[in-house]
């Protein structure tokens, strides 16, 4: 199995939750540029405009999920790619310590920012 | 994987020196790596942009629209949504790959996503542009 290139368990949690993360986010972030630069022009995006979206109760919800998704399937990524490419030992267990703090902290400002985006709008 | 290994004796990926010799899974391989490493950057300054908006309404409008302004960044955005797109389409066929569906057409589906990401890209240009000129 030398040559075998991924560097997840097959059958682990992390595998699984990758995958599943991965199906979630095919469609929202299909949605989300549709959204924001089909329907709606980046170029005319306003605070009261994001606000309104962000009062919708399933849009808030489907935002803070595809945060929470995205921040995993992209730091479980990084992580595995870095195992890939031969991190391994102490480097390892600090790298996936850091990963976890950055993507934690990635998770609490994008929801303090939809919650003030939320607040904004009702 | 046994089968894969007697179908392609495919070498390395890590020495990328020999790319010329690369099967299109290894370029597959290599663009979902990039792809990835791009959108992950990406959503940590694309959380840092909108945070403007706990600065107050005005910040935000103006951070928004004033980033928008600029010609490199809708031409940025174009980049952004070629990569979104390829992660996309290959991460679905990994998806599929994964569960037994098409492992036989893989380089196929491999191509066929370039093509369909490359066909999106310049589609969505004039939309991605428009009044940035």
């Amino acid at each position: 199995m030398a040559e075998r290139y991924s560097s997840f368990t097959p059958g682990g949690t992390g595998w699984l939750l990758q995958r599943l993360t991965a199906a979630f986010l095919i469609v929202v972030l299909a949605f989300h540029f549709f959204l924001l630069h089909f329907i709606n022009h980046a170029a005319d995006v306003t605070f009261a405009d994001s606000a309104a979206r962000m009062a919708e109760t399933g849009y808030f919800v489907t935002m803070i999920l595809f945060l929470v998704t995205a921040a995993f399937h992209g730091v479980n990524g990084v992580y595995n790619a870095l195992i890939n490419a031969g991190l391994d030992g102490s480097a390892k267990t600090a790298v996936k310590w850091v990963l976890i703090v950055a993507g934690v902290l990635l998770i609490v400002q994008g929801v303090r920012l939809a919650t003030a985006l939320q607040a904004g709008g009702i | 994987m046994s089968r894969v290994n007697k179908q392609y004796n495919r070498g390395a990926i890590e020495d990328f020196g020999r790319w010329r010799e690369f099967t299109a899974g290894m370029w597959a391989w290599v663009f979902h790596k990039f792809t990835g490493w791009v959108l992950i950057a990406y959503l940590f300054t694309h959380i840092a942009v909108l945070s403007t908006a706990m600065a107050g309404p005005g910040t935000f409008t103006n951070t928004i629209q004033g980033l928008e302004s600029l010609i490199v960044v809708r031409i940025l955005e174009v980049g952004l949504l070629a990569v979104a797109v390829f992660h996309i389409l290959n991460g679905t066929r990994l998806l599929l790959i994964d569960l037994g569906l098409g492992l036989e057409s893989q380089d196929k589906s491999f191509y066929a996503s370039l093509l369909l990401t490359g066909a999106i890209a310049v589609a969505s240009t004039p939309v991605f542009i428009e009044g940035a000129f």
